[in-house]
């Protein structure tokens, strides 16, 4: 029987990050993935590289710090497909792998732009790729303003 | 400083269930109120509740009034609700401990749950998205953990040979053990070609290597040791140690990815509360919410060496009559694990083991020990029971 929930049960979870400089003190981080580039905040005053990027160090607690990028391109360690369980939203098939990008930096990310499970081997080189995500709908004041989001995985780079 | 002890515990029916969260703490209090006639619900002064995922999932908040109201409990020490995912009922125990130790609480239920089936299934997927850490981990489509513990399985099979037959013992053990078990989810023994040949759910990890998604919740009762022993004629079972370590929470800033740095620092701190190794521990619940955390858990908490883990299952060292027993109600794997309520099912088990109560006995059971971690296995919780 169709009722108001048929089409739109009543759950709704954002699953990107609050981006926009009216709503996030680290909005940089997301401009910069627009301009293709992959940063992290470091501590100006003890040289402490966090990820994700801070507003405080976390080891002398200071607030000076400085926007630097890390590296764009990596080399697959390992990698598994989910089958059960995707989350809604993510599209088939969910790839992850575990991706070095420098000697002191690893990630686990998406992987995107392959058919299958297949098409990904240990050693691949893979590379940053940057997606538009759905625009929050922000309330700022009185106004009511769509903010632009992007986020980013990661591709084979043949 | 006063001892605590566990003199009651019981729990709901886990599986996919025909109840809302309120009816299944419903069903967990009364089962724990009917394993000792001796307490009634105005004896106890305080209650924690553990639970997860109520807001997300049963839109409730400000739950622990609401269960104590259900349960026609009266508070006057402490009311409130405790939260570290999969660690939830494990942390309530622990906090409970320290009340009646203190001596700012006399007599305290602890009782956790989730409602995971919701109407539409889709939804605990969704919102374990939340459970990581959001915006980095969870963007990324990382939330219940199954490919993060892949890979940790890929790790451990690479640095130290593990197999995924070894892996199957796990589960064929795990199903076994919850074979009588008649509150848990599973209770169908699978043989080792079964597991080996279940379909993938990230592979190399399959279907059998995970712990399913379930309704349920468990319920315990902590008193001083004073109090215990006006409600009991049994042995005392006193929480003896305690811990709870985490050294970081993004998945990029794990460290080691198979030695479990914070499980040890818990494990060491634990040991040393309750005055003894890992070698007294007769029986043990540890966190199998996928067979190869079982195997990491045998290493870090010393249960044998490093890298050994998966010929410690394969050996059958972890079942009864070999080293130490473990996951002797079946464990996550047969049990089932709505994440609040896990660890005061793990409470319960290791309550009648050192009673002598259980279903499947280890013979003689002095030292029982519980272990969870949560999220993307970044916070370790132990717990150590001894009898007198």
């Amino acid at each position: 029987m169709e009722n108001q929930f048929s089409n739109l049960y009543s759950v709704i979870l954002d699953t990107y990050p609050i981006e926009g400089k009216q709503l996030t003190k680290i909005w940089r981080f997301f401009e910069y993935l627009k301009e293709g580039r992959l940063t992290t905040t470091k501590c100006i005053k003890c040289g402490k590289v966090s990820y994700p990027p801070r507003i405080i160090c976390p080891e002398c607690l200071s607030e000076k710090l400085e926007w630097i990028d890390l590296p764009t391109k990596g080399t697959v360690e390992y990698f598994t497909e989910l089958k059960a369980g995707v989350p809604v939203g993510f599209e088939k098939p969910l790839i992850h792998a575990y991706i070095k990008l420098s000697d002191s930096f690893d990630i686990l990310s998406k992987i995107v732009g392959i058919k299958s499970v297949d098409d990904i081997h240990r050693g691949d080189k893979v590379k940053l790729k940057v997606f538009d995500v759905p625009p929050i709908p922000a309330e700022i004041g009185r106004d009511k303003i769509n903010i632009d989001r992007v986020y980013f995985a990661f591709e084979l780079d043949n | 400083m006063r001892d605590a002890c566990v003199v009651a515990g019981g729990q709901s029916k886990w599986g996919y269930r025909d109840a809302t969260l309120i009816e299944l703490f419903q069903e967990a209090g009364k089962a724990c109120f009917e394993d000792n006639p001796h307490i009634k619900p105005a004896d106890i002064d305080g209650i924690l509740v553990a639970s997860a995922c109520s807001e997300r999932l049963s839109r409730q908040t400000h739950l622990a009034p609401m269960v104590a109201e259900y349960l026609g409990i009266k508070t006057s020490s402490v009311c409130a609700r405790v939260e570290l995912l999969c660690g939830s009922g494990s942390s309530a125990i622990i906090l409970a401990a320290g009340m009646i130790k203190s001596g700012l609480s006399d007599t305290i239920m602890v009782i956790g749950g989730e409602k995971l089936f919701t109407p539409q299934r889709w939804e605990t997927f969704y919102s374990q998205l939340g459970s990581v850490d959001h915006d980095w981990d969870g963007a990324q489509g990382l939330g219940l953990p199954p490919s993060l513990l892949s890979i940790v399985f890929q790790r451990h099979a690479a640095l130290y040979g593990t197999t995924e037959e070894q892996l199957a013992a796990i589960s064929v053990k795990n199903r076994r053990n919850g074979l009588n078990n008649t509150k848990g989810q599973f209770r169908k023994e699978i043989t080792l070609q079964e597991a080996m040949s279940a379909k993938p759910v990230a592979a190399p990890l399959k279907l059998y290597d995970c712990c399913p998604i379930t309704d349920g919740a468990a319920a315990v009762i902590l008193t001083s040791g004073e109090a215990a022993k006006d409600f009991t004629d049994k042995p005392l079972v006193k929480i003896i140690g305690t811990a709870q370590a985490t050294e970081s929470n993004s998945i990029s800033n794990r460290g080691n990815w198979t030695t479990w740095n914070a499980l040890k620092t818990a494990a060491s701190r634990a040991y040393s509360m309750a005055g003894i190794t890992a070698d007294d521990v007769d029986v043990a619940q540890t966190h199998d919410c996928f067979t190869i955390s079982e195997v990491i858990e045998y290493e870090d908490l010393g249960f044998c060496e490093k890298g050994e883990g998966g010929i410690f299952a394969e050996k059958g060292l972890s079942d009864f009559g070999g080293k130490v027993a473990v996951n002797t109600d079946g464990g996550l794997l047969s049990c089932g694990h709505p994440f609040g309520g896990t660890g005061i099912r793990q409470a319960i088990e290791i309550a009648k083991q050192l009673k002598g109560d259980a279903v499947h006995q280890v013979e003689n059971a002095r030292y029982g020990l519980t272990h969870n971690f949560s999220g993307a296995v970044v916070a370790h919780t132990i717990l150590i029971y001894g009898r007198d």
